[in-house]
């Protein structure tokens, strides 16, 4: 299984675990069993339309899925997947 | 509550101060325990932002996924991030709100003239962005 690494604020809803194991062949499969076994994840990482927010990226491994092909992404058993938050921002 | 370390903080000011003009960003790591955080390590990073960086920043996704793994090979966590207002105040704007995540300590430094003068420390309430609350920030005295 890939090994998911959930960031700081994230972790209210895996029951404070920083790392959590799913199967699946893609980044799609992966999340969809990590927000099954963890479902108020689900509102924080996909849109009303079933779509990854915005402000959420992806890596696999070192690759930011977005360069990859996205959620389509394939992803192996001793994959790393990292969960990065957008942060931006400024005084305008 | 959230203490930044010495050492954070002169990192912090420094690096605001040296971006002047522009606003600068980076990565706060450290601990929690019983409510207070402890910043004791600020990762000055690169604005990301394409565009005019007097009043906007972004940081690279790719320098945040750098920033947990240190994090998690000093046993550490991501606590916040940190970004300056050149000759503003430090307060939490509507574009500081609508691109950052609640859960975060997100400290603003206000950098006048190209001298740091303050910091405050901002929390986003809720996922859908819609509010923030001032956190009290411990800043040490040089």
């Amino acid at each position: 299984m890939a090994k998911i690494l959930i960031p700081t604020p994230l972790r209210q809803f895996t029951g404070g675990a920083d790392t959590v194991d799913a199967a699946g062949a893609s980044v799609a499969e992966v999340l969809g069993a990590l927000t099954a076994a963890y479902p108020e994840l689900r509102p924080n990482l996909y849109n009303e339309e079933g779509k990854l927010r915005s402000f959420v990226n992806i890596y696999v491994n070192d690759e930011d899925i977005r360069y990859l092909s996205k959620d389509s992404t394939a992803v192996a058993e001793a994959d790393t997947i990292s969960i990065i938050p957008s942060i931006a921002g400024g005084r305008a | 509550m959230i203490e930044i370390s010495v050492e954070a903080a002169a990192i912090m000011q420094q690096h605001g101060e040296s971006c002047f003009p522009r606003e600068c960003c980076g990565i706060l790591l450290g601990t929690e325990e019983a409510g207070k955080r402890l910043a004791t390590i600020a990762i000055a990073c690169r604005n990301a932002y394409e565009g005019d960086q007097s009043d906007r920043f972004a940081i690279d996704p790719q320098d945040q996924l750098a920033a947990q793994k240190q994090a998690r090979s000093l046993g550490l966590d991501v606590i916040g991030f940190f970004h300056s207002h050149p000759d503003e105040g430090a307060y939490f704007s509507q574009t500081d709100l609508k691109n950052h995540w609640p859960g975060y300590s997100n400290v603003v430094m206000s950098v006048r003239a190209g001298r740091f003068t303050e910091a405050k420390c901002f929390r986003v309430a809720d996922f859908a962005q819609t509010a923030s609350e001032e956190e009290e920030l411990l800043w040490p005295k040089f």
